[in-house]
């Protein structure tokens, strides 16, 4: 009984912690998946979401949720931003340029926080972060319930728009064939704005949703979580929204149930084997037909 | 040939000048002589044979490992430890690209962060491998010579022979058919094919060769520290380093490895007062204009427009 307990117990946690590697991965994916740019700085843009958060908590005492109405566009603003001044002029360039390019901005991410900041983990401490909901035995905490609630709000959110409006059939276009969407009259450069710019968004308000939960270091959290996000979407198959929910997911249960039943000390490299494993015998991933959608 | 011979005399002379001019900074020269030798055994495989890895890390940490282990637990000297580092680094990278090779572009590069995070994990997490999170102290060096392989300066001359060794293989390569065969598996590894050459067998050379290299650096880069912590030395950002250092410098250049860490190594000094431990912002700052300005690193531009001017002054006169 007691062995099924923690079993139902690990599965929850692992569900939760999957969601919001998958809002991570997300963001990474649909950047992939219309660009075809590796984002190596995405895990920054999660440390910089919880950076908000924490400097929205310290000085006026916000809710870190509450920053959400300043991460939003502040995210978006600064990807179209990015976009046009680093990536639009290397986007016909070999794929590692991009890499290159942006392992640039995660570094400089990474180094100006810690410069502001200083090298000490920061969090944010709220009320009910002890909190926990009660299904019998199995206990879940609230943070991670609303944190996979967030996940749950956006994802959805991201499914309406990619696939109910104008906009959102563009970026599908743009991703299929970028030449043939420009045929059709779509600016694809904006597009391409635009999508790095929702990813950033998304990536930050994954940081909100995190920082309550976990601690940011300026220059160590960001590269673990870009690790982690790249382990969500080659899970799932490159460049596909629900893939890398799946893979999100996958990761979160490997993770918790590695650290349970193999070794805690391990916890990261059961990802990352997984990672490799996936990369070198399904590179086209665990629910993998070929890529190239959104 | 007769350039690059007379730039590694160059080098070589600077490099014994150095400790007579700046006494005081042979901390920083050791620093540029092994992120200079690193970066060229990284660039075999990164600018030559065009496979960005950003997992060197592990191998500087193998390096570094087997000489502090060697030395504290077998007291062996740790040119013996250097020997054998470089045999398990060469084996390590056998199996590593064996399984990875298949990889291309920046799948290739993704794979080598994974198993080096594996690898870092290993030896943080393995007590009786590597002395674990706490990390290692040599407290023990033999002196051959009479030498004290803990002073600064016999590490610097170690140093220095280590880069110049690195720069002299490199220079080989870039006139023997191996490195004939490098470029044409960078440039198209089908028409390579097409020509009767193993795309990954070259490769594996490069990869082998690469590491062992960097291995020895490693060695030298243990001795300088002399206290080891394995979540620093298996580390990405040194990787990235080492990487960024060749590709800042110029990627399959000659020079560019070199120019690239005397660059960042003594930038990152300079700045070291204002930034403190932000140091690698500089790196972050100028892979961007880099790769915006100067797509193929410094030398490799300067390499370009020499190239250039000389075809514009042939087609005049």
């Amino acid at each position: 009984m007691a062995e099924l307990v923690s079993l139902l117990q690990n599965l929850s946690n692992g569900l939760l912690i999957g969601g919001v590697y998958a809002m991570i991965g997300v963001g990474l994916t649909l950047i992939f998946g219309v660009m075809r740019t590796i984002n190596f700085a995405h895990g920054d843009f999660v440390v910089m979401g919880m950076y908000t958060a924490f400097v929205f908590n310290m000085i006026l005492g916000w809710d870190p949720y509450f920053s959400l109405l300043v991460a939003l566009p502040a995210g978006f603003l600064m990807g179209v931003l990015l976009e046009r001044v680093v990536l639009a002029p290397i986007v016909d360039k070999p794929h590692e340029t991009s890499l290159l390019a942006t392992l640039g901005i995660s570094l400089i991410i990474g180094n100006a926080l810690l410069l502001i900041f200083g090298g000490e983990s920061k969090s944010v401490h709220v009320d009910y972060a002890s909190m926990a909901l009660s299904l019998g035995e199995v206990k879940i905490s609230v943070i991670l319930l609303i944190a996979g609630g967030v996940t749950a709000l956006v994802i959805g959110g991201l499914y309406l728009l990619l696939h109910y409006t104008e906009f959102g059939r563009s970026i599908r276009a743009t991703a299929e064939n970028r030449l043939g969407a420009e045929l059709v009259g779509i600016n694809t450069r904006r597009i391409q704005g635009a999508v790095f710019g929702l990813g950033m968004m998304l990536a930050m308000t994954a940081g909100v949703a995190l920082i309550p939960l976990l601690f940011a270091t300026p220059t160590a959290t960001g590269p673990i979580l870009t690790l982690k996000a790249f382990v969500v979407i080659v899970l799932g198959g490159l460049g596909r929204v629900g893939a890398a929910v799946a893979g999100g997911l996958v990761l979160g249960m490997v993770e918790v149930m590695g650290a349970a039943y193999i070794a805690s000390a391990y916890r990261d490299a059961y990802g990352l084997l997984f990672f490799l494993i996936i990369l070198l015998f399904k590179p086209e991933g665990l629910f993998g037909r070929s890529v190239k959608r959104v | 040939m007769i350039r690059h011979l007379i730039g590694l005399l160059v080098l070589l002379v600077a490099g014994l000048v150095y400790p007579w001019i700046f006494p005081s900074a042979l901390t920083v020269g050791v620093t540029i002589l092994l992120f200079a030798g690193w970066a060229t055994a990284w660039d075999i495989l990164g600018g030559w044979a065009g496979q960005v890895s950003l997992g060197h890390a592990s191998f500087v940490g193998i390096g570094a490992y087997f000489v502090a282990i060697g030395a504290t637990e077998y007291a062996l000297a740790p040119w013996w430890s250097i020997l054998m580092a470089i045999a398990v680094a060469a084996l390590l990278s056998l199996a590593w690209g064996r399984l990875t090779f298949k990889l291309h572009g920046p799948y290739f590069t993704l794979s080598t962060i994974a198993i080096a995070e594996i690898l870092r994990l290993i030896a943080i997490n393995e007590d009786w491998l590597t002395g674990g999170a706490t990390g290692v102290f040599i407290d023990w060096m033999p002196t051959p010579f009479g030498i004290d392989l803990f002073a600064r300066e016999a590490q610097y001359y170690l140093a220095l022979v280590f880069a110049v060794g690195v720069m002299a293989t490199i220079i080989w390569i870039s006139r023997s058919r191996f490195g004939y065969q490098l470029r044409a598996v960078r440039e198209d590894e089908n028409s390579a094919m097409a020509a009767g050459i193993d795309p990954t067998r070259t490769k594996l050379k490069a990869f082998m060769l690469s590491a062992s290299l960097t291995a020895v650096g490693g060695g030298i880069y243990g001795m300088m520290l002399s206290f080891l912590e394995p979540h620093i030395l298996f580390y990405l950002l040194l990787s990235v380093q080492i990487a960024l250092t060749g590709i800042i410098g110029g990627r399959g250049t000659i020079w560019g490895p070199l120019v690239g860490a005397v660059l960042l190594v003594s930038a990152g000094e300079i700045f070291r007062t204002s930034f403190a431990e932000a140091n690698l912002l500089i790196y972050g700052i100028l892979i961007l204009l880099v790769i915006l300005f100067l797509p193929s690193g410094i030398i490799g531009e300067f390499n370009r427009r020499l190239t250039r001017r000389l075809y514009a002054r042939r087609a005049q006169g």
